[in-house]
C-alpha cells in the first residue's frame, strides 16, 4: 500500500490522474449534493434564463431552455460512468474467457475463437457501434450493448497473446503433472497472473468508453434528451458556435478532463502492478 | 520377480510435422524396481524429457505425436487408462521435480495455497489449517527453518535453493510411489544443487519412493542413483548398476560422455563427434550386482 503511494507521489502525471479521476467520480456519485441546481438534470425550462453566458450562479452558463450547465455536465459525468462501467462488466469477461480459452487450448477453438474476434477488429468500432444502434433503438441500454459489441475482441486479442506466452511457463506444466483440470488451469493458474495487464487496461478504457459514447450521442445515436449526456451537449452547442461559445466549450473540456485523467490513472496503474515482481 | 514400479517397453515415438515425421524414441526399454534410484543419462536432445512426458501421459493427448509400446506404472497399463485414470495417478502415485524451481511455481499465489492444491489431489476436502498441519514437519524434513514465514512468501520472495526445496517437499508430501525428476536443479549454482540432491536423496529413502533420476551431469548421477541407463539418439546404449558402468563403460558413447565430464585440474573439453558410427554399436548391459534381484 505505501508503496502504492509512493509510486503516485513519485509522478506528477499520476497525481494529476488521481485528482481528475477523484473530481470526476466524487462529483458523479454526490451529484445531488454538488450540482446548484440538481432538478435541471430533466425536463425543466427558466425563460429568464436562457442561453446565458458564463455568470454567477451558474458558472458555465445555461443551456438554449435556460438549464444550468454545469449541473448537466456532473450528471452527464454519472450517465458517461455508469455506460463505461456497465461495457467494461459485461466486455471484458466475455474477451477475456474468449482469450485465456483460445490461447491455452489452441488447435480448432483458437481458430474458431481468434477469426471471431478479427472479424470483430476488422470493423471500424464507430462504424459498428453506429450500425447497431441504427438498427435499435437509441437508449442508454442499447448504447451499451453497442459499445460493449465492439469492445470485447480487443480483450480476448490482450489475454490471448499473454496467455500463449504463460503457458510456456513452469508452473502451468506443473499443473498438469499435479493432474489439474484444464478449467483449473485456465481461470486458477493463468488468469491471476494476467490480471495486471487486464486492470490496467480497463483504467485506461473507462476513457475512452466514455468518448466512443460521446461519439454516438454526438451523432444523435445515444442516450436521448431530456437525459443529459456530454456528447449531445456538444452536438447541440455545435449549432450556435461561436456565439454560444459555452454550450460546446465546457461540454467538450469535461469529456477530455474525463479520457485524459483515465489515461493517466492507467499508466499509473501500469507502473504499480507492472514491476510488482 | 516383485511388480515394476515403472516399467517402459520398446517405447517408439515420433512427431509428425508436416511434410515428414521424426522419429524421436526408436524403442526405449527400461524398467525402475520400488525403492529404487534410476538414472537415465544422456546429452541434451537424445529424449530423455520426452521418455519423462510420455511417462506422464502429457504426449498422449497430442494430435501430432505416434507412440508405441508399453508404459507400465505398478503394472497397469497406461495405455489402456482413460485420461481421468492417468489424471488421477499424477500428483498422488506419480509426481515430478523440474530443472527450474522458480518458473515451475506460479508467481501470484503463496507457497501455502500451492501446497494446499497439491494436498488437495490427496484428498479433496482438506482445510488450510489441516494441510498447513501436514506442510510443517515436510518442511523442516528438507531443512526449511521457518516454515511459516516460507509458507506465506510468494516464490519470487524465496531463493532459488529454498524453491528446489519446496519443490521437492511438494512432489513428496501425497508419497509418490515413483517420482521422476527432470535435471533437477540444473538452474542453480553448484553448492546449492549438491545440497539440494542429498536432501532429495535422504527423502526418497525415507519415503520408500523409486526415482527416475533424467541428467545430463555424471557426478551428479554418481551420486545418487542406483543404476544407470545411457541414452543417446533415442536409443538405450548402454545399461547397468552404477558402479559398474562408471569402472568399466562399454559403450563407445558412454566412453565419450564419461571423457566430457569436465575436470578440476584444467584441460580443454574433449571433442565428441556428432554421430559417429561407432555410437551405433550395440546395446551394452552390465550384470546386475549380486544381492540386486
Amino acid at each position: 500500500m505505501t508503496r502504492t503511494v509512493r509510486i503516485i507521489l513519485s509522478s506528477p502525471l499520476s497525481i494529476t490522474g488521481v485528482l481528475l479521476i477523484g473530481f470526476v467520480v466524487l462529483s458523479a456519485v454526490f451529484a445531488d449534493l454538488v450540482t446548484p441546481f440538481p432538478e435541471h438534470s430533466g425536463t425543466v425550462v427558466d425563460f429568464a434564463k436562457l442561453n446565458q453566458p458564463p455568470q454567477w450562479p451558474n458558472i458555465m452558463g445555461t443551456d438554449l431552455v435556460g438549464r444550468d450547465l454545469f449541473s448537466r455536465i456532473i450528471f452527464a459525468y454519472r450517465i458517461s460512468l455508469v455506460l463505461g462501467v456497465v461495457v467494461l462488466v459485461l466486455a471484458v469477461p466475455t474477451g477475456v474467457t474468449i482469450g485465456l480459452v483460445a490461447g491455452y487450448l489452441g488447435g480448432w477453438p483458437r481458430f474458431v475463437l481468434m477469426r471471431t474476434t478479427d472479424v470483430f477488429l476488422s470493423i471500424p468500432p464507430l462504424v459498428l457501434a453506429m450500425s447497431i444502434m441504427g438498427v435499435l433503438e437509441p437508449t442508454l441500454m442499447n448504447g451499451m450493448i453497442a459499445v460493449t459489441v465492439m469492445w470485447w475482441p480487443w480483450y480476448s486479442r490482450l489475454v490471448y497473446n499473454i496467455v500463449l506466452a504463460e503457458r510456456e511457463e513452469g508452473y502451468v506444466l506443473a499443473a498438469e503433472i499435479i493432474g489439474a483440470s484444464r478449467l483449473h488451469i485456465m481461470f486458477r493458474e493463468i488468469l491471476p497472473n494476467c490480471f495486471p495487464a487486464i486492470i490496467t487496461k480497463m483504467t485506461l478504457d473507462l476513457g475512452f468508453v466514455i468518448l466512443i459514447a460521446s461519439s454516438l450521442s454526438f451523432l444523435g445515436l445515444g442516450v436521448q434528451p431530456p437525459t443529459p449526456d456530454l456528447g449531445s451537449m456538444v452536438a447541440e452547442g455545435a449549432k450556435y458556435l461561436p456565439d454560444s461559445w459555452w454550450l460546446t466549450v465546457f461540454p467538450g473540456l469535461a469529456i477530455l478532463i474525463a479520457v485524459f485523467g483515465f489515461n493517466l490513472l492507467g499508466d499509473a496503474l501500469r507502473d504499480i502492478l507492472g514491476n510488482e515482481q | 520377480m516383485t511388480r515394476m514400479a515403472l516399467e517402459i517397453s520398446d517405447l517408439r515415438l515420433s512427431f509428425e510435422g508436416i511434410t515428414e515425421t521424426t522419429e524421436v524414441l526408436h524403442g526405449i526399454s527400461l524398467s525402475v524396481a520400488p525403492e529404487e534410484r534410476v538414472a537415465l543419462v544422456g546429452e541434451s536432445g537424445s529424449g530423455k524429457s520426452v521418455t519423462a512426458r510420455a511417462v506422464l501421459g502429457l504426449l498422449q493427448s497430442q494430435k501430432r505425436v505416434r507412440m508405441s509400446g508399453r508404459i507400465e506404472f505398478e503394472g497397469q497399463d497406461l495405455a489402456a487408462m482413460t485420461s481421468r485414470q492417468r489424471q488421477a495417478l499424477r500428483g498422488s502415485r506419480l509426481s515430478m521435480i523440474f530443472q527450474d524451481p522458480v518458473s515451475s511455481l506460479n508467481p501470484v499465489y503463496r507457497i501455502q495455497t500451492q501446497f494446499h492444491e497439491v494436498l488437495k489431489r490427496d484428498d479433496p476436502s482438506i482445510s488450510l489449517e489441516d494441510a498447513k498441519r501436514r506442510i510443517r514437519p515436510m518442511l523442516s524434513e528438507v531443512s526449511i527453518a521457518e516454515p511459516d514465514r516460507v509458507l506465506e512468501s510468494f516464490p519470487f520472495q524465496l531463493s532459488g535453493g529454498m524453491n528446489q526445496r519446496v519443490m521437492i517437499a511438494m512432489a513428496l508430501i501425497n508419497e509418490p510411489s515413483l517420482l521422476i525428476a527432470d535435471e533437477p536443479g540444473t538452474a542453480l549454482d553448484v553448492t546449492v544443487q549438491d545440497q539440494t540432491l542429498r536432501l532429495m536423496r535422504r527423502l526418497v529413502e525415507r519415503r520408500r519412493a523409486a526415482v527416475l533420476f533424467i541428467s545430463h551431469n555424471l557426478g551428479i548421477v554418481r551420486e545418487f542413483s542406483d543404476r544407470i541407463y545411457v541414452i543417446h539418439t533415442g536409443r538405450i546404449v548402454e545399461e547397468g548398476p552404477t558402479d559398474a558402468v562408471f569402472a568399466n563403460p562399454g559403450h563407445p558413447y558412454t566412453r565419450a560422455l564419461l571423457a566430457a565430464v569436465p575436470r578440476i585440474t584444467g584441460g580443454d573439453i574433449p571433442e565428441i563427434d556428432e554421430n559417429p558410427s561407432a555410437y551405433e554399436a550395440p546395446r551394452v548391459v552390465h550384470a546386475p550386482a549380486a544381492g540386486v534381484a
